[in-house]
């Protein structure tokens, strides 16, 4: 592996999450849970990969970690400073620590600004006293995400860029702040197959030279992989499976990792998928039993009644499943 | 395959957009041809001129696109001969399509039933509505959807049954070639399995061609027989998709994109892009259209365009492959 480096032990840890709960209204006192008991850590210049599918809660993890949302229940603690329910002036305070990058990167830049504008406002507003020029540190930042000849990518605006380089500026916008860590939302997933390897190998150089930490939120194992020195897979809101990337991928034991496994094209698999139907999950406040037990081949009535807890199978392994491989 | 007369046969096809600023060439001489039962992968990037290549199969380019050289035949008959009433019957009769986004491929206040008798009866003067509808409970039965859901609208299926709609609307007249454009792309990794496992059964229980136009090259390798290479307008390679791995010589583009490409199961896994950027195709590169991004660039490549050449099974349009046959000869 390029990127084998050691999971910090709690307490060392950057960034820590425990229990978090998100849950929206659905109308007649009802709630859904997105995001139900949530737990992971993540240490200085670590990279987690949250994978998962659709409605899996991975993207409202995200969110809830840069604090766009507020959690119901849990805690986000942030070097050692606790920024689950923290509110306006703190919450801008904060952002110097947490920024995001996102999937669209059309969406996600204002078309009628310069990238120069672009970067010129988090630099001004958040590091403008550092004795080098704003203009110096635009500079830097857009060496640093490797969009040179820097004069000529300042003059121009977000439609005379391709994909990728739009990527690169969202990336160098997120690096205004100094950040502690990034929270990168499928920031790969539209770009054509020929740009990706270099942002996220872009994002590899960041998290080396930076010690800068991600959460790598995907849907594709095979980036989760790449980049991520753990992975994990969430279904339904959950954590079904944690382990170090490798580990993951050549011994999975979660019966839904097992499916996402088989499923990814590559794998040359051939038969029937391991499921035993393609319902969603129920993402209802108060649902019993495991929220993959109308799916998983391996099902009993123990699953359907009562939660699986997750439990450590080997050192940073950790599963939740009755009936693991 | 070679006694075989082709389902559709692309000769020397060139399309271009008339824009304000002048021509845009979005496909430049292509050939290619699929045979009966014969599943193809049409393979590009963004701007590489597969999805406008699938549209003018289909005849279904809009006012700013024209064809500016070369025929489209589909069993024979070319496309671009027939008057706009035989070209209605010809295309989901003898050719179909299943776009990517399921959600407006479908018309979301008719119930699927009506969708499907609506592309029967349009068709097939012959067919009561029993008859049709008896077809319909067959198709939906044929993609693996229960038949109640026939009474459908299509906010109330998931992505993957809507997706499956559309095939069977796809394949409702049994037509010789369905063109599939990105079907799966907006879909979760398990649904988009478990609709190309169905995609491959149907097409070896029904028996009809696939041209799978897709950027996803694993993908694309595991369903077609054959994959076409798009860069910049032109199929720069066309090999059998079980040689699509870098122990075998391939276009220096395709190498790129196949190391781009990080494995999920290798035991290191290293991954590198191509440097540069898509060419802008209003503007071609000289010579070979890759040549600045290509790693192997020699004078030649910027100065000539290369010819396509028979390298073992593939075919390779890459001055690479010419020079070391020169060579090997001399």
């Amino acid at each position: 592996m390029s990127n084998a480096t050691k999971t910090p032990a709690t307490g060392t840890a950057l960034l820590e999450v425990k229990d978090l709960v998100v849950h929206f209204p659905i109308g007649q006192g009802q709630f859904i849970r997105p995001v139900d008991r949530v737990s992971f850590s993540i240490g200085p210049g670590e990279v987690l990969s949250l994978v998962g599918e659709s409605g899996s809660g991975k993207s409202t993890i995200g969110k809830a970690l840069v604090r766009m949302i507020e959690p119901a229940d849990g805690s986000i603690i942030v070097g050692g400073r606790d920024v689950t329910h923290i509110r306006g002036r703190e919450i801008k305070e904060y952002r110097k620590e947490a920024q995001m990058v996102f999937q669209d990167p059309f969406g996600s830049l204002n078309p009628t600004r310069s990238i120069e504008q672009h970067l010129a406002f988090p630099v001004r507003k958040y590091r403008a006293n550092k004795g080098v020029s704003v203009s110096e540190q635009i500079d830097e930042l857009l060496t640093k995400v490797g969009l040179t000849p820097v004069a000529e990518t300042r003059r121009k605006f977000p439609h005379e860029l391709s994909g990728g380089q739009r990527q690169r500026v969202a990336i160098a916008r997120a690096l205004a702040v100094n950040p502690k860590f990034i929270v990168a939302d499928e920031p790969i997933s539209m770009l054509d197959v020929s740009i990706r390897a270099g942002v996220l190998k872009l994002m590899n150089d960041l998290r080396n030279d930076l010690n800068l930490a991600f959460l790598y939120i995907t849907h594709d194992l095979a980036s989760a992989r790449y980049i991520g020195n753990r992975i994990m897979v969430l279904y339904g809101g959950k954590v079904m499976e944690t382990a170090p990337s490798a580990e993951l991928i050549k011994a999975p034991t979660h019966p839904y990792t097992r499916l996402l496994l088989t499923a990814t094209p590559g794998t040359r698999h051939r038969g029937p998928l391991p499921e035993t139907s393609n319902s969603a999950p129920n993402l209802l406040e108060g649902r019993k039993g495991c929220p993959f037990a109308n799916r998983c081949p391996l099902v009993t009535d123990v699953c359907r009644n009562e939660e699986p807890p997750l439990r450590e199978l080997s050192s940073g392994h950790a599963v939740a499943c009755h009936h693991p491989a | 395959m070679a006694d075989n007369k082709p389902v559709l046969e692309i000769e020397d096809l060139s399309v271009a957009y008339v824009t304000g600023s002048g021509l845009v060439h979005a496909v430049n001489d292509v050939n290619l041809q699929v045979y009966p039962n014969e599943i193809v992968g049409l393979i590009g990037e963004s701007g590489s001129g597969k999805s406008t290549m699938a549209y003018t199969i289909m005849r279904l380019l809009k006012g700013d696109a024209v064809v500016t050289k070369g025929r489209v035949k589909i069993l024979g008959q070319d496309v671009y001969q027939l008057s706009k009433k035989e070209l209605r019957q010809f295309r989901w009769s003898k050719m179909a399509m299943v776009f990517q986004s399921a959600m407006s491929a479908l018309n979301p206040v008719m119930t699927v039933e009506t969708q499907i008798l609506d592309a029967l009866l349009s068709h097939r003067k012959d067919m009561t509505k029993e008859q049709a509808r008896a077809r319909a409970r067959e198709l939906m039965e044929l993609v693996r959807i229960d038949p109640k859901h026939l009474k459908s609208y299509p906010h109330e299926l998931s992505g993957g049954m809507r997706q499956r709609v559309v095939i069977a609307i796809a394949i409702a007249l049994n037509p010789a070639l369905v063109i599939m454009d990105e079907p799966t792309t907006a879909l979760d990794v398990v649904v988009q399995r478990s609709i190309l496992d169905e995609i491959r059964k149907i097409q070896q229980e029904v028996g009809f061609a696939i041209l799978f136009v897709s950027h996803d090259f694993s993908l694309v390798a595991e369903l077609a027989s054959r994959v076409a290479i798009m860069y910049a307008g032109r199929i720069i390679e066309v090999t059998p998709s079980d040689l699509l791995h870098l122990q075998e010589k391939h276009h220096p583009y395709t190498e790129g994109l196949l190391k781009a490409i990080p494995e999920l199961t290798a035991e290191d896994v290293t991954i590198q892009g191509i440097g540069g950027y898509p060419p802008d195709l209003q503007d071609l590169p000289s010579g070979c259209a890759f040549h600045p991004r290509c790693p192997y660039a020699t004078d030649i490549c910027r100065r000539v365009r290369p010819e396509k050449l028979a390298v073992g099974d593939k075919l390779i349009e890459c001055h690479l492959f010419s020079e070391k046959e020169l060579v090997s000869h001399v």
